[in-house]
């Protein structure tokens, strides 16, 4: 299957549920779906297509968590990213509009409000899938329903419920934690 | 200077201790071991155990996860000990100074004797600071 | 006077001789990698700094045990080289069977270590110490084989005296076809029962951190260190006793004793340089086929009177 073969299959199939699609260079393809729709592509795209799960990766932007799932096709060179935004609730107010500082609050939690967004897992089709939404989970606090053993995988033991240290707004919470340049 | 002291500084058998570093400066260590600069002629050795050992080279910045374990492993050492911070990350956590998860250098979890910056080291700046160290024992012995 | 030999000539002169092997093992070693060596009192300072250390002992281990085992491979490698001396500078104190109470009591020093490493409570002490006991299977047989050619050669006699002064009369029995090959046998055996590469699985460094000897440090690891190169003196002394001939009194059989001693140390030496481990189901198969194979043919040869 050539590229664009490969291309014209997934927007045929996915018409409804393609939000955005950016051909950014012969080997990278970037496709926004709904975050509902996760599985059925993910499973076309391995079944149908003979993708390969590479990576997942995760990163908070301003106004939403996103994941952005790799899926390698060897043969054609391509590497096709399904990205996934889950919006963060609407807030009145944020604390850099009000103000604070670094040191402003004294440390409690990581900062943010005990919102935790929720998607469906991989990890029932791809055992690789495992590893890496434990990490995305521990690291950027998102749910992945399904999941078959959701515990931490990097951080230590003593790493307090809740607080998610890749977020934006992550403050330190050890008080024996030497932070004289802030964090 | 006390027999003890002579022998220890004569014959110190090294122990190569990373706490999650990014192995830079373990290949420099491992450079130091090599024949081109042979340090076997001032009776180092490579320990295999912790419990052979005389000398901790700690590379890496010590994260909340190897923490407890570098802890655990320089109670095992046999006392007299010297304790040498290879490297950017051991002396002050380097890049990861803002890090969630390096929260302390590692001299405030052991007690370090000499510190070699650098980010690696060379071999030779590792020797020069081995030397270092051993005239500051000399000295301190006084 | 048995006192005086087993201080003075079982002890301090064997310890002396035996750092001096262990020196010219490392400085040789060093040599072949095209770099210079430790200075020549390097092992005494090594010993020197180990008594000074902490005695450490893990909470699971059985401390009598993990006492005792060193000093029982001290004890009989010091009561090996005293029959050794004694048996070298005056035939005539022999005693009937003194060769077997030898074999016997050189196998002791492996099973110290086997008893240390069983008694650390540590996994890799445990699998060292049972690599150690595979292997003491597999060299001994070759070992008694080799060593029944100076017995055939010296008239059916087990008196390591009667042996010596077979020699002193007939020549060395390495001169023969026989003795030769028994002593290649030998060879191979010492190299295995030192631990030395290829044959040191048990003590493999990279592998299982130091094997059996994982939890030792302080005065304890001194000992075990002193009998490893004590060992390292008295296996070659006693082949040189068997095969070569003993070392005569006088200024020139003396000369040519350290010699023969230096010679022998050097050949451990560049087959432990030249060859990379070899697994314990390799070594064992090793032994027990082509180096009990040779140590037979070498006694029938002896038999045949070759």
């Amino acid at each position: 299957m050539t590229r664009e073969d490969v291309l014209k299959d997934f927007k045929g199939k996915f018409a409804g549920d393609i939000l955005e699609f950016t051909d950014k260079s012969p080997q990278r393809v970037y496709v926004e779906i709904k975050p509902g729709s996760i599985k059925k592509a993910a499973l076309f795209l391995f079944k149908d297509l003979g993708a390969r799960f590479n990576i997942a990766t995760g990163l908070d932007a301003r106004r939403h968590l996103e994941i952005l799932y790799h899926f390698t096709l060897e043969d054609i060179n391509l590497l096709l990213s399904l990205r996934v935004k889950l919006p963060k609730p609407f807030k009145t107010s944020s604390p850099a509009a009000t103000g604070g500082g670094p040191m402003d609050s004294p440390p409690t939690t990581g900062g943010n409000d005990g919102f935790v967004p929720e998607i469906d897992s991989l990890a029932p089709l791809f055992e690789a899938a495992n590893w890496v939404e434990r990490e995305i989970h521990e690291l950027l606090g998102i749910n992945f329903r399904g999941h078959p053993d959701m515990r931490k995988l990097l951080l230590s033991d003593d790493w307090p419920e809740g607080v998610y240290p890749l977020r934006r707004d992550y403050k330190e919470w050890d008080p024996k934690a030497i932070r004289d340049r802030g964090v | 200077m006390s027999v003890k002291l002579t022998a220890l500084l004569k014959s110190p058998w090294v122990f190569h201790l990373s706490t999650g570093s990014c192995n830079n400066c373990d290949i420099e260590i491992l450079d130091c071991l090599t024949p081109r600069f042979d340090i076997e002629r001032f009776g180092m050795l490579l320990a295999g155990s912790i419990r052979h050992a005389d000398v901790l080279l700690v590379t890496g910045s010590a994260n909340r996860k190897s923490m407890e374990r570098v802890k655990r492993l320089y109670e095992q050492v046999p006392k007299p000990c010297l304790v040498v911070a290879i490297g950017e990350c051991a002396l002050s956590r380097g890049m990861f100074i803002n890090s969630y998860n390096c929260p302390v250098p590692v001299d405030k979890i052991i007690p370090v004797d000499v510190y070699i910056p650098g980010c690696p080291p060379r071999p030779e700046a590792i020797i020069a600071g081995i030397v270092k160290l051993i005239g500051k024992v000399k000295a301190q012995a006084q | 006077m048995n006192l005086f030999y087993l201080v003075v000539y079982g002890f301090f002169l064997t310890a002396a001789l035996g750092l001096f092997a262990s020196w010219v093992d490392r400085k040789v070693t060093a040599r072949v990698q095209y770099r210079v060596g430790p200075p020549l009192l390097q092992p005494l300072i090594d010993l020197v700094k180990l008594l000074g250390k902490e005695n450490l002992v893990p909470a699971g281990a059985s401390r009598a045990i993990f006492f005792a085992a060193p000093v029982a491979g001290l004890a009989s490698v010091i009561l090996v080289s005293t029959f050794l001396w004694l048996n070298n500078f005056d035939p005539s104190r022999t005693f009937g069977g003194d060769l077997i109470v030898v074999l016997y009591l050189l196998a002791i020093p492996s099973i110290s270590i086997m008893m240390g490493g069983f008694a650390s409570g540590n996994p890799y002490a445990s699998l060292g110490a049972s690599r150690e006991m595979k292997a003491i299977l597999s060299y001994e047989l070759p070992f008694i084989l080799a060593v029944l050619v100076p017995v055939i050669k010296a008239s059916h006699s087990l008196r390591l005296g009667e042996i010596v002064q077979a020699q002193m009369q007939r020549g060395a029995v390495a001169a023969s076809p026989s003795g030769l090959l028994a002593l290649a046998v030998a060879i191979l055996c010492v190299q295995a029962k030192l631990g030395l590469v290829p044959f040191d699985m048990a003590e493999a460094e990279s592998e299982i951190v130091s094997g059996p000897l994982v939890e030792y440090s302080g005065p304890a690891l001194a000992l075990y260190r002193l009998t490893k190169n004590m060992l390292l003196f008295v296996l070659p002394f006693f082949l040189i006793i068997l095969f070569l001939g003993g070392v005569q009194r006088g200024s020139g059989p003396v000369f040519f004793g350290v010699l023969k001693l230096i010679g022998l140390v050097a050949v451990l030496t560049v087959i432990r340089n030249t060859n990379p481990r070899v697994r314990i189901d390799q070594a064992v198969r090793f032994f027990w086929g082509p180096v009990t194979a040779g140590a037979i043919l070498a006694v029938a040869l002896a038999l045949f009177g070759k």
